[in-house]
This record gives structure tokens, sequence and C-alpha cells, in this order.
């Protein structure tokens, strides 16, 4: 890391650009919603106003050393609705999270290469086809806004640049107000402004996709003509990743750190070629010289990757971020295609906020809409073990729930209402042509339903499959009993089953095959199935923040886990159980047909940061990768973590304000988290100690 | 069928030979090394150990053949990661019964290394060197009486078994010395050392093991006390005149 580099990261670090900040108030932004609603203005013009009022009133900003600028300065996105226009909405619609559009893979490619004059193009030459209607001028007319409103911010920093000397700076600034990017300086500039402008509109979760392909042609021109050397290439590779720092504690997510700023390097193309490339190494070297939270890197690969790639990954697994995160190809890809995506496209996943796969440019999927509790499912038919002469048929019960809960959910999303997003709408596919809002949809509009607990319903059932059915060790009225009253009075039994019960993550068939079937039934339960968009509902081995919510309302379980006690997160063992080690979880947790549960939703290895001593167990973890994804694992997730460090960062939060911990598909700061995340990291499973 | 007695598996053993290793502790040694940090390899027996959620078995019996299809079953996933299991201890030859039967069992199918101190008859250490692909091999001190000073035996079957080693059983070895700080972390030591083994073919290369400070860890849980005969706080010399030999050094 180069010393400019290097203090621009100790800026940013410190906040010290906070100090440029105001608030709506300050800025005279707070009641716009007011007016909006007195002159009467359609909603899709709201946002494109809102957008244009809120840039108008950035201050430009180039904090000391900067080459790629833009600094949000305005701490807050201005609301479109006023309170009663909100809860009128919200009244008779399903609002997603926010209601804003969110957790897309916007294509940004498009933009930085042709620039804002192709879209104004596209644009006015669509608003000339006379059997528009009213909605879709409107939808134009925004569209045209914003662009407006993005260049005049451009030339606001562009003439502040001149102002200061930054003569380099304002020439790229000038370059890509409306032509495309030339060279890789300027596509990072030219990225840095459309990221900006998207998040600007309150749009949020706001990934960055295969930046390793789209950002290449810029990067290897550069190097062949001499523009640039890859040391000069990095550094400003570096302060991009550095710009994703900025203002992310401003981007609205469950915690601090949970900001979607995902990117996804490597994978395969559909002729078969490896698109690892320099620009995905730098990348990796990046992140592990910044040690920072953004961007949150992921690895495609398969199962002939090259053994340098996993060890590039194990050394940047090492420092302890909780990324990168793999996907194997190999699983999901075929996934997707099974699902209805085009081979085409299928080739071009990438993953969203934190491990969901969608499609750049082309999918509007909410593929976080709502979870199942595989665990409820069972703990809610316990009940009606009595009227089961067999296994088999207990299972079906089991079946016959999820499928109520499914059709619960389904039910649950119907009229949802997005806000519309016209700056957003710049970056997708298919917008101005169809002159269609993003948040009216797009070629995919796919939910995705996430299954929480799977791990503690597979080792219930397999508790009561064997001591109930196979054995017949605990009769009906003991399991009702003790799961009704949290063991109160059967320690022995309970003890029994955390012991000697067959546990997900041990290797053993008897319960492994269960969580299988369970996926294999979500799966079928899903099919056929369509949401009001058109689109059809995939099924995850994630859990979002829904593995604690879901943990509180389940009361004692089966396979002797106490009300009290969590539920692992995402796709992961049991918390309670003492592992065997990290080669049997693999293999528990690869025995699923994993191309079924294409929403993704990742392993999650735990490891002591003390055991990778030298190079040499650095690519030993790469081994262990390869295995996983060689085994037909869709997705894995490693973090090195110290006990010891977090209970005492716990306590003197002072001493660990850049301690990073995996929450469950980001990265985040430890102590700016919650304690019950906090609590939860620290009891999550670690190997090797 | 013989059984034994074994106080754990460890299934990510990264240190301990090539690729991702399965390393499995058999319980019971002759040697007592003051420095030693899994006292509770020593006893042969199962004892229990007080942990932190209560009292805990530490030990438990396994026959030759389940401890050997455990192995096998990850047979495919050794050989997807240039892996293999690595037998250690306690002394893995101090059950050199139940070992041979296991090593017989796995021979050809795994790659079999084995963590050894190497004291043992040479009748024994032969037949076993024979079933492996690599023997991890510790010399803690050249000198005999030192070596009884600290350890409680005698060094003279573990200089011939090295010996063996170092000039006819044809087998690959890496030599591992755990440096204690005022015990054998001396240049005369080392010196001794490499005279010993800088002719030997086979020798993949030496790990220089600094002493471990988190050694003391264990032994109150199993009711006794660490009181080493020596300044386990200061840093061990280390004494590298192998590299120069051309000798593969690693030091951790």
């Amino acid at each position: 890391m180069i010393e400019r580099i290097k203090d621009l990261r100790e800026f940013i670090t410190n906040k010290k650009h906070h100090a440029y900040r105001k608030t709506l108030e300050e800025v005279g932004l707070q009641d716009i919603s007011q007016e909006f609603k007195d002159s009467n203005l359609p909603i899709v013009r709201r946002a494109a106003l809102g957008l244009s009022m809120m840039l108008e009133k950035e201050q430009a900003v180039i904090l000391p050393g900067e080459k790629i600028v833009c600094t949000r300065t305005v701490s807050q996105v201005p609301s479109l609705f006023t309170a009663e226009e909100w809860k009128q909405i919200t009244s008779n619609h399903y609002i997603h999270e926010h209601g804003m559009v969110c957790n897309i893979s916007p294509d940004y490619a498009y933009t930085i290469k042709n620039g804002f004059k192709a879209r104004k193009k596209e644009i006015s030459d669509k608003l000339k086809d006379k059997t528009l209607n009213k909605e879709q001028t409107d939808f134009l007319d925004a569209a045209l806004t914003c662009i407006d409103a993005v260049q005049k911010f451009i030339e606001k920093y562009e003439q502040y640049a001149l102002s200061v000397g930054e003569t380099d700076t304002a020439k790229t600034l000038h370059n890509i107000k409306t032509d495309g990017a030339k060279n890789f300086r300027e596509a990072l500039q030219l990225l840095r402004v459309l990221h900006f402008a998207i998040w600007a509109a309150g749009n949020y979760h706001n990934t960055l996709g295969r930046f390793d392909q789209y950002m290449y042609p810029y990067y290897s021109a550069d190097i062949q003509n001499g523009v640039l050397t890859k040391e000069e290439a990095f550094d400003l590779l570096e302060e991009f990743f550095l710009t994703c720092n900025k203002d992310s504690d401003l981007y609205p997510g469950m915690q601090q750190g949970d900001n979607g700023q995902s990117m996804v390097l490597g994978g395969r193309s559909i002729n078969g070629e490896y698109l690892f490339n320099d620009l995905s190494c730098m990348c990796l070297q990046a992140s592990f010289e910044l040690q920072l939270i953004d961007p949150k890197i992921n690895i495609r690969v398969d199962k002939n990757t090259p053994d340098e790639i996993y060890t590039l990954g194990s050394r940047l697994t090492r420092i302890g971020l909780g990324f990168p995160q793999y996907c194997n190809d190999d699983i999901v890809i075929p996934g997707l295609i099974r699902k209805g995506y085009t081979k085409e496209d299928a080739y071009n996943y990438v993953v969203a906020a934190c491990w969901e796969f969608i499609i750049p440019g082309v999918a509007m999927d909410i593929p976080n809409i709502d979870a199942l509790s595989l665990a409820a499912c069972v703990k809610s038919v316990i009940n009606q073990l009595n009227s089961c002469k067999n296994y088999q048929e207990f299972y079906q019960l089991v079946e016959k729930e999820m499928s109520h809960q499914i059709d619960m959910i389904c039910e649950k999303h119907k009229h949802l209402y997005m806000v519309p997003a016209p700056m957003m709408s710049l970056l997708m596919d298919g917008t101005i042509e169809n002159a269609k809002d993003i948040s009216e949809g797009s070629k995919y509009n796919n939910y995705g339903i996430h299954g929480t607990g799977l791990a503690t319903a597979a080792d219930s059932l397999a508790a009561i499959k064997k001591y109930y059915f196979d054995e017949n060790k605990v009769s009906y009225d003991v399991w009702v009993c003790a799961l009704e009253d949290n063991f109160a009075k059967e320690k022995d039994l309970q003890k029994m089953l955390r012991t000697e019960a067959p546990k997900m993550g041990f290797d053993d068939d008897y319960v492994d095959f269960i969580a299988k079937d369970l996926l294999n039934s979500f799966d079928k339960i899903l099919d056929g199935r369509k949401n009001e968009r058109g689109g059809i509902y995939r099924a995850g081995t994630g859990t979002a923040m829904y593995y604690i919510f879901h943990a509180e309302t389940l009361g004692a379980t089966p396979d002797g886990r106490s009300a009290e006690e969590k539920i692992p997160a995402n796709y992961s063992p049991s918390l309670f159980i003492k592992q065997k080690g990290p080669m049997s979880v693999i293999k528990s947790f690869t025995k699923a047909d994993l191309k079924n549960v294409i929403n993704g939703g990742p392993l999650t290895l735990e490891f002591d940061q003390s055991i990778f001593r030298n190079e040499e167990s650095v690519e030993k973890l790469g081994m262990l990768v390869k295995t996983y994804i060689t085994l037909g694992g869709h997705q894995l997730q490693l973090n090195t973590v110290c006990k010891e460090k977090l209970l005492d960062a716990k306590k003197h939060p002072e001493n660990y304000k850049n301690l990073i911990v995996r929450v469950w598909g980001w990265s985040g700061y430890f102590v700016e988290l919650d304690e019950c995340y906090q609590n939860h990291v620290i009891n999550r499973i670690e190997f090797g100690l | 069928m013989k059984q034994g007695i074994i106080f754990e598996i460890e299934e990510f053993a990264i240190n301990d030979g090539p690729g991702i290793r399965t390393a499995i502790f058999l319980k019971g040694c002759p040697l007592h090394c003051a420095w030693c940090h899994n006292p509770e390899g020593i006893s042969p027996n199962p004892q229990y150990m007080d942990k932190k959620n209560g009292k805990e078995i530490c030990g438990y019996t396994i026959s030759s053949d389940e401890l050997s299809q455990k192995i096998l079953r990850n047979k495919e996933i050794f050989k997807l990661n240039h892996g293999g299991v690595t037998i250690s201890g306690g002394e893995p030859m101090y059950q050199s019964d139940f070992l041979q039967e296991v090593l017989h069992q796995i021979k050809g199918e795994v790659h079999a290394a084995i963590e050894t101190s190497g004291f043992t008859s040479h009748e024994i250490f032969k037949n076993v060197v024979s079933m492996l692909d690599l023997v991890l091999f510790d010399v803690k001190q050249t000198n005999p009486e030192l070596h009884k000073k600290y350890t409680g035996v005698s060094n003279q079957p573990i200089l011939d078994n090295l010996n063996y080693l170092c000039h006819e059983a044809d087998k690959d070895f890496i030599i591992r010395v755990p440096l204690i700080p005022g015990v054998n972390d001396t240049e005369e030591n080392m010196l001794t050392l490499l005279d010993l083994i800088k002719d030997a073919k086979r020798l993949v290369r030496i790990e220089l093991l600094r002493y471990n400070k988190m050694a003391g860890a264990k032994y109150p849980m199993i009711g006794q006390n660490y009181n080493p005969p020596f300044d386990p706080t200061i840093e061990p010399h280390i004494y590298n005149v192998f590299e120069k030999n051309n000798i593969k050094t690693l030091i951790l």
C-alpha cells in the first residue's frame, strides 16, 4: 500500500470526512414530501426530483490525496411520501423491508462503456413513440431527470476540482459526464458516481457484481497502452475499495456492515473458459492490504479451479475478514437453469447482498422475501406423533405443515408495493425499451425463501425416528411433556438427545439423508407456484436474521435443544454439539441435492486463527475449500476467529474498534453489533483449538 | 483383533505431514518430558479431565477394525487433498500390537504417517516403519544424561532407530526438534544432531518447533501441577545449523 492510500485509509477510518455531513434539516430538504404531495406529482417523478434535489444539495468534497471522488455530505435520503401517504400505501400493500428497490445487481457495464449520452438518446428516441401511455412517459421523463441530475452533480465536482487545482480529476470528471469511460481511472470514477447515485436515490444493498469482468477491458487496455503501470492500476483499485467504506454507515441494513456491497470474482464462461484474471487477483490483494469490510468478496469456483486460486482466497480468509465466500459454478449454474433462468444468464450469476444467487441487469428477484422455519414445522406436529404408524407417516405430516406454512407465506406477499426507482432503472436492461420502471419487474421476478433451522429440524427428526419409531425408547407422553416444559423433568433424556442422538455434521447418513429429504421437500413444495409478478419461488439454505427471530418462538426441540438456545445461522450444524471436525461437517453438508436450493446460503466453518502458522497451512485451508466444492457443496464461507479476543472485545470495545467478524451474509465490526449478534458469533462452533 | 485406547481424533491436522490429515492420538507414553503439552496422553488408561463444562472422560477403547474402518471411510477425501492419516500420541509405539494391526489394514489405501519419539524396540520400529509412507521422528536431546534427566528414559533406543531411518530404512522421514529454552536449544545439541542426520537420503526436512507456551494448560485438568525445570518465559535459541548443510528447515 502506498503512502497516499495509507493516509486516505487512515482519514476515512477515523471518520474525518463525517465533518462535511449535513442533515436534511440543515440543507432544507426535510419537508419535500409535503411539496410533492401538494403538487400532485406521480411517484416516479417524485423519485427523480428527490434525487435531483438531494444531489443539488450535495457539496463537492475532495479528501486529501483522492483521485476517485464523491463523498456523501447529505446524511439522509429525503422521503418521497408524507407520513399519511405512506400509511395509506402500507395499509393495502405488502411492503418488502423498506419498500425500496434493493438487493439487485445493476448493470454498470453498459453505462460505463457507452456513457450517459447513450441512455439519453435511447430515452429521447423512445419518447417519440406515440403509443406510450402517461405512466410510461412519466417514467421516461423521470429517467431523463435522473441523468440530468447526475450530470450536474459531476459538473459540480469538476468545477470544484478545477478550483482546487486537481486538474486530472477535473479532466476525468469532464470526460465521463456524457461519454463512456476511456481508461481504467475513468471507469472507476464513473462506477463510483453510478454507485453513489443509486445509494443517494434511497436504493440499498447495491451490489457490485462481476467487477473483475466488466472492469478488465479498461485495465488491460491501460496496461497494454502504457497508460498505467500495474502498480498505478493497483493504487486506483485500492482507492476504489476505500470509497466503498466512506459512506457505508449511512446505508440502510439490519446492522452496521449489512450493506450488500458484494463483489464477485472469477467464474467460468459459457464456453468453459476460466475467467479469473489479473484484476481478480489484484482485488484479493487490495482487500488483503486494506483489511476493511467492504467490498465483500465472493469467488466463483468449480471442481477444476486451479489450486492457486484457493490459496489466494485462503490468504484473505486467514486475516479474519470473514470473506471470501465461495460459490460453486458446478451446482449453482445448473440449479439456476433448472429454475428457468436461461443458460446465458445462469452463467453470468452473481451474489446479492449476502449469498443469494441473482443475475446482473435482468433480475428484479426478491431473494430474501421470507423464511420458512423448518424446525418449527417439525415441532408443531409433534403432538400428532401418536397417530403415526411409522416414521414415513410422521414425515408426511411435517411435509404437510411445510406446505401449509408456505401457503401462508405466499399469501402474505400479495399486493406488493415497491417505490419506483428511475435512477436504478437506468442501470437495468430493458427498462427504457419497455418504458417500465424496474420496481415493476424485469426479466426475472422470482422470490426466494430462506429455510432456517435445517440442522435443528433434521436432528429432531432423526431423534424421533431413532428413539420413538426404531427403538421405542421414548414414549409419546415423554416427548410431548419434555418439549412442553423445556426438559425440566427430563434432564437425562435431554442429555442423551444432545450427546448420543445422530446429528448433522458427524457424517452420519442416518440424519444427513433426513436433511436431504427436508430440502427436497422444501423445493418440491415451492415448485409450480407463481408469485403475482409472474416469477417463481426458490428454496434456500440461508437464514438471514431469521435465525434469531425463529429461535425465539421455537421452544425446546426434539434434538435436545433448550428453548432459550439459538439455532444455527445459514447452512450449519447445530450450535451445541461437539464437532468431530471440518471434514465430517463437509461430508454431512454435501449429501443433499444442493442444486435444488438455489436461493443460496453458505455452510460456515470457523477456525481458530492460531492454527494457520505458515503458508503451507494456508494452502491446506484452500484444499479444504476445494474438497467441499468437489463433493458438491454450493456455497462456503470461512471465518478465522479467536474466541478469547471476542470475549475481551465485549468487555473492552474501545480496544477492538477494527475487529471484523462475519455475521450472517456479511462482515461487520464486532463492537458495533447488537449484543445478541455478538453472542451468536461467540457461540458458534470453532475448530482447531 | 486388538483393542486400543485413543484419546482424540483430529480431522483437520495441517501441521503433521502432507495435505489435510486426520491425526489419531493413542494413549500411553513411556517418556515423561518436562515440557509435554499433552499430559493426558501419558497414562495408558482412560482418565477424567476437568473441563469447562464439567468432568469428561479422556480416552476410550476402540478395536483396530473399527479404527481402520473410520480411517478408510475418508480414503477418497485424503486422496483429493493429498493428505492421509498421522498416528500420534502419547507414544503410538506404546500400543504397538494395536498400531501394527491398524497400519496393516490401511496400508496402501491411505497415506500413513506416524509421529513418534522413536522409543521402542528395534524390531517393532522396523516393522511399523515398513508399513508407513512417512515418519515424523522426534529428537529431543542427543546427550544421554540430559535426555534421561528431562524425559526419564535413555535415548539409546531412539538413537538406534534414528540411525536405522537415516541409513537403512529407505523411507521418507521428517525430524522434529522441540526447542526447549535452556534444555536442548544448544549449539552442541544441534551440531551433534546434524552429524547424525546429514547423510540421510530420505530426510524430507527438519522442523524446529518453538516451545509451546500453552504447554501447562492441561495439567490442572488432570489434577497435576506443571512445574517445568526451565524458564518457560524465555524464547528458545534457534541455531539453524541445518539449512547451511542443505537440509530443508522449517521453524514453527
